[in-house]
């Protein structure tokens, strides 16, 4: 297959913008951290720390990125086809019962139940994105409202399956584990890393060779820069919508899936969704930070993944809750949405 | 306006030491082609931009603009060339918006400024109507609600950028009647143009700008058209295409008792009947907004039409979508190369296969693309087609507007087309890809294919086309052999004023096709 | 059908569902008059929200952080009114300050930064996410809930028909308002060229950024009044779960109602009779074995999808709401 040096992976000056909007985040976040009496210097030695400071917590690190590479790809593939699947929660929650079911209850042959489980949370994953998908192509139903709405309702539908048909008995807070033949192959004992991110990078490198490579994914692409082309081109705009939904969802089955069959040591789904909640939020701004591009994705979902392992050492060290993460995640996306910030900053330092 | 230099945040150095003066009871034309600055000049003086560089002086005081309401204090404003009215607001609401007479949490104060508006109309002798809402008016109407709207803040220098692109000719000749009333009173008037007829006609001094720079100053008795065009291109005439005659062959498109509903349900194209032929260019004139966007539109596939038929090369093709229609041999130039042919944001080489996608010949299995051939096919465009770039991976955005053409029109003709359907093709380009891209149409012409050309800009109807129909209200109001009229003849057709005797038919010129 | 035909069909049709929904759980057992009282204070976070957001977005700027900021001003409202001599009513106006001081920032980055003002939305409400359970341990030393003592609350008003919260009244209040405003001043006037044309506002002499900022704010600060208002006037504690959806569900009753506060009103009242109900079905006894709580809960969110999708068929965000207006 001949793909010419078409990587768009960001090239030097897109990497340091890239980074200087993470310390700013970081930086605000620290100032929101003083009025309450704690220290950012300690609690970002220990984020560093927690994340990379031993083999151990490198693993780690890529195991928190699993989920967030795949979670990214739903906003990101949405934006290049110039929608906001903000859904990925839902879609995520959807594939994690779905790998679940066929984890913890159907017994198969060793090498197909995997796969099985793994098809089935992005067969789950993907069906929960087609009805907004479909509002959408139908009625003209704005995505970012209906993304939402499937959002709540698939964690009442999840909690309300995980509790009453799925739950391990005995064992109230959470799900039957997947069996030993669903499992994916851990690394090392000491972290909960597992073959899974092997799976979810190749789909980013799919979904990356989709878009930039065959003639569907050009014309998604096309859809979304100037739809008025993109007719002229002879584009169909359900299609194309559709699509982008389909991929969207179905990487957030495969980030359930991941914390399921892929995460040592529960193997399982929490009843109150504990082990996948807020990562598809978490995926957006992952996926803006790799300026929606699927390879981008998975560079700062290891950004991300870092900051969430550190994160954990930070709140035992420093005393600072790891949902600060989350905040500071927040403020990154909130910057990168403003690229007037940067030709002010280039102007001032043109000068 | 002393040593004024613009440079854009992207880099782009629209202005570059620009002087200009003006007096009272004065008209100034401003003449220049498209991209010499014109138009960022006047925005500065208007208010709506700042100057990198240089100063503005009025009546001997400096003063710095941050915003047009500072400009308007001090009595300049501007109409626009994209008309700046709020669509549903009616005409009085649409002139009073920003100087309501009334503080903020009151209610606008719209009795007494409709006996103010009144008396304006009556004083200058443009009338609109005052209650309907500016989306339902027609093109030169809206003009005059912007004329309007600046006179009513009492504004002593009135800028008006290409005024005259959307109008009749009839309606042309009411507005240098106008300006010649303003400047009686005392007022100022800065016209915008790039037509040398229109600014010798009305400017008392022409100031020409190009490349961002004043390359001449003259006042208008001792101009002359190729004095003009040397200070605005650097040549001594603007160059024509030539076009030998050509024998027509048989017809490629026939289109029969076509109907086309516009946007909001009113019918904009009614049946229209007419042909195109192998060999020759079928010129369509018209002021915009006559239905021909919905005409280009529903021979494109872009558009259902509403009755009639429409017939390429034998197949009828009313309802295919434009993937079939290209197949089938047809190319399209639409309107707005930005908006519909191209995307600004994919490099060169992507946009050279927008709309061939689909063929084989850039494939490979399971629908992946080649991207080998399509770099070689890309690369082919550029060379053949002239088009100047840094590179194919250079994002089309960054081309000049001129290249961004060429790029799309090379990349209709490459497809070999049997016809070609090109609207408006050379708007708003340098002289030098005008030129060269009129040329790609007649050449196309002589190979045998059939062009169809829409377009408002009159000189090029009348350069390009064997024959010619003007286009009003959704017909033909006048067609035939393009010798057969005159320039004048155009004018009032444009306007919708046929010749007595009604010897002009929209009636086609050949037999109907047989199916 | 012509949009009054079909504003009038859907009211219509809420209702009777609504009538509907309440005779079938009174034969369960549900007391019409506290459903009608959970309903109204469902109605008055949504309303205050929603009132905001439409003048703002008449103006052209969306603000999709509506969800983040009732989160924030949620735990600002309740440590306001933790403070010593303060109270509810200081909560509700610490909250409104807060929203408005965050709807500025938010419009700040929007207007001058040049936003993409849906991501900026998106990402306040992950920071609203991350940053309300960090307050949570910094303030109160609690994971995840607080609860107040009961005489910080907003007192309600007692009839005859039930009681009510003053809030709910000030909502009502602050709709009619908001149309006058709209529709009766010139600030009105300016604002809605501004939300259609602003390149025609502009040139006429109209700042269409510090309008635009000040919407932002103004719609910020109602929606932090309507933050503070649900631990404050409603539940008696705060989660850091409390907002549950209900910012989006304020931004479908903004774009049900056509940007037109009163509208957006109805529409408040409607989606918050849903939500009124969830946690009605959920606290009373006799009613809450017999219905699926899960099922119930979902209730809000899948009338908000079938409103919208029913009737508002093509209606979508304003086309030139969501970007940024540059002059050059």
């Amino acid at each position: 297959m001949a793909v010419p040096a078409r990587v768009r992976l960001p090239l030097l000056r897109p990497l340091i913008e890239q980074l200087a909007t993470i310390i700013f985040g970081l930086v605000v976040g620290a100032l929101l951290m003083l009025p309450f009496g704690f220290s950012p210097l300690r609690a970002y030695r220990s984020l560093l720390a927690g994340a990379f400071g031993t083999i151990p917590d490198l693993l780690e690190t890529l195991a928190f990125a699993t989920p967030l590479m795949l979670t990214a790809l739903p906003f990101s593939v949405g934006v290049r086809g110039g929608l906001f699947n903000i859904g990925a929660e839902g879609q995520m929650y959807l594939g994690a019962i779905g790998a679940t079911m066929v984890a913890g209850l159907l017994p198969l042959p060793a090498g197909v139940h995997l796969a099985a489980a793994t098809a089935a949370a992005m067969l789950f994953g993907a069906a929960w994105a087609l009805v907004p998908a479909l509002l959408k192509i139908w009625r003209g139903v704005h995505e970012v409202i209906s993304t939402i709405m499937f959002n709540w309702m698939a964690f009442w539908l999840s909690t309300y399956l995980a509790v009453n048909f799925l739950g391990e008995p005995g064992r109230a807070e959470r799900t039957v584990p997947a069996l030993l033949t669903a499992r994916y192959p851990v690394f090392t004992e000491d972290s909960t890393l597992t073959a899974a991110i092997f799976v979810a990078v190749a789909l980013c490198v799919v979904v990356y060779f989709y878009l930039w490579g065959t003639r569907a994914g050009y014309e998604i692409r096309l859809a979304g820069e100037n739809p008025e082309a993109a007719r002229y081109a002879g584009v169909h705009a359900g299609k194309a919508i559709l699509i982008t939904f389909l991929i969207g969802g179905m990487a957030a089955g495969l980030a359930g899936a991941s914390q399921i069959i892929g995460r040592p040591p529960a193997w399982s789904l929490y009843a109150t969704l504990g082990n996948v909640v807020t990562l598809g939020f978490d995926g957006i701004g992952v996926a803006l930070v790799g300026r929606n591009h699927p390879v981008g994705g998975v560079l700062a979902a290891i950004l991300f993944g870092a900051l969430a392992h550190g994160g954990r050492l930070m709140e035992y060290e420093a005393g600072v809750l790891s949902e600060m993460v989350r905040a500071i995640n927040g403020l990154i996306v909130i910057t990168l949405a403003a690229p007037e910030i940067w030709k002010l900053v280039r102007r001032r330092s043109a000068r | 306006m002393r040593d004024i230099h613009k440079v854009y945040a992207d880099g782009t150095v629209a202005l570059r030491g620009v002087d200009l003066h003006l007096s009272r009871g004065e008209v100034v034309g401003l003449l220049g082609e498209n991209g010499a600055g014109k138009t960022t000049l006047m925005k500065i003086l208007s208010g709506l931009l700042r100057p990198t560089r240089g100063e503005i002086l009025v009546e001997g005081r400096p003063v710095d603009f941050r915003n047009p309401g500072d400009a308007l204090r001090v009595g300049i404003g501007m109409v626009h060339q994209a008309f700046t009215l709020v669509p549903p607001y009616t005409g009085l609401e649409n002139i009073i918006l920003g100087q309501e007479a009334a503080r903020a949490l009151l209610p606008p104060r719209t009795g007494a400024a409709r006996e103010r508006v009144e008396a304006l109309m009556a004083e200058t002798g443009l009338a609109v109507p005052l209650d309907d809402p500016a989306e339902s008016m027609p093109i030169g109407v809206q003009q005059r609600v912007e004329i309007l709207k600046t006179l009513y803040r009492g504004t002593s220098v009135l800028i008006l950028d290409e005024p005259t692109s959307a109008l009749t000719p009839v309606e042309v000749d009411d507005l240098f009647r106008f300006l010649g009333g303003l400047r009686a009173t005392g007022k100022s008037v800065v016209f915008i143009t790039h037509k040398l007829k229109e600014v010798l006609e009305i400017s008392d001094r022409i100031v020409v700008l190009r490349g961002g720079r004043v390359t001449g100053e003259v006042t208008a008795d001792r101009a002359t058209p190729e004095r003009l065009a040397e200070m605005m291109v650097g040549r001594k005439v603007v160059p024509r295409v030539s076009r030998a005659p050509h024998a027509a062959g048989r017809p490629v498109l026939v289109v029969r008792n076509l109907g086309v509903a516009g946007d909001r349900g009113a019918p904009a194209v009614r049946d229209l009947s007419f042909d195109v032929r192998a060999g020759e260019v079928f010129g369509i004139a018209g002021v915009e907004g006559n239905g021909q966007s919905e005409l280009v539109q529903a021979l494109t596939g872009l558009r259902r039409p509403d009755g009639g038929e429409i017939v390429l090369e034998g197949a009828r093709i009313a309802r295919l979508n434009p993937l079939a229609l290209y197949r089938r041999g047809l190319g399209h130039i639409p309107e707005d190369k930005a908006r519909f042919g191209l995307a600004l944001t994919f490099d060169v080489a992507e946009n050279s296969i927008l709309s061939r996608q689909a063929e084989p010949r850039f494939l490979t299995g399971l629908g992946r693309l080649d991207w080998r051939r399509i770099v070689t096919y890309a690369r082919e465009l550029v060379e053949g087609f002239k088009v100047v770039t840094p590179g194919l991976r250079a994002t089309v955005r960054s081309l000049s507007g001129g290249n961004q053409q060429r790029l799309l029109v090379g990349r209709e003709l490459s497809k070999s087309p049997v016809l070609i359907v090109a609207m408006h093709p050379t708007r708003g380009l340098d002289i030098a890809s005008t030129v060269y891209i009129r040329e790609l149409l007649i050449g196309i012409r002589d190979e045998g294919a059939a062009v169809l050309l829409v377009s408002a800009d009159l000189d090029e109807i009348i350069e390009l086309s064997d024959r010619i129909a003007v286009m009003y209200e959704g017909r033909f109001i006048g067609a035939g052999q393009a010798e057969e009229f005159s320039r004048e003849e155009i004018g009032l057709l444009m306007g919708g004023i046929t010749a007595d005797g009604g010897a002009r038919t929209s009636a086609p010129t050949s037999a109907p096709a047989a199916d | 059908m012509t949009p009054t035909l079909r504003h009038l069909l859907a009211y219509l049709l809420g209702a009777g569902l609504i009538a509907g929904f309440v005779y079938a759980l009174s034969v369960l057992g549900l007391n019409p008059i506290s459903l009608l009282e959970a309903g109204l204070l469902a109605m008055t976070p949504l309303a205050l929200a929603a009132v905001g957001e439409c003048l703002n977005e008449k103006a052209g700027v969306v603000n999709i952080g509506l969800e983040g900021i009732l989160l924030i001003t949620a735990v600002v409202g309740v440590w306001m009114a933790e403070l010593p001599g303060f109270g509810g009513g200081m909560g509700i106006l610490g909250g409104a300050v807060a929203g408005g001081l965050l709807g500025f920032g938010l419009g700040a980055i929007s207007v001058y930064g040049k936003a993409d003002q849906i991501i900026a939305g998106i990402g306040l409400n992950v920071f609203a996410l991350g940053f309300v359970p960090f307050l949570f341990i910094s303030l109160w030393a609690t994971p995840g809930i607080r609860v107040f003592p009961a005489e910080l609350m907003v007192p309600r008003i007692l009839t005859p028909f039930g009681q009510f919260s003053p809030i709910t009244l000030l909502a009502i209040v602050l709709a009619v308002l908001a149309h006058l405003l709209l529709h009766r001043t010139v600030l009105g006037f300016r604002i809605q060229a501004v939300g259609e044309k602003p390149e025609a506002a502009d040139v006429a002499g109209v700042r269409v950024d510090r309008l635009r900022l000040l919407t932002s704010t103004l719609g910020g600060a109602l929606c932090g009044a309507g933050g503070a208002f649900l631990p404050l006037g409603w539940f008696g504690g705060v989660v850091k779960e409390i907002s549950a959806g209900r910012g989006f569900i304020a931004l479908a009753c903004v774009v049900f109602a056509g940007l037109e506060p009163l509208l957006a009103l109805g529409a408040a009242f409607l989606f918050g009779f849903a939500d009124g109900l969830a946690s009605a079905v959920a606290v009373t006894p006799g009613v809450k074995e017999r219905v699926p709580f899960y099922f119930v809960n979902m209730l809000p969110y899948a009338t908000t999808l079938v409103v919208v999708a029913l009737v508002i068929g093509r209606r979508r965000f304003p086309s030139t709401v969501g970007r940024p207006y540059a002059r050059e």
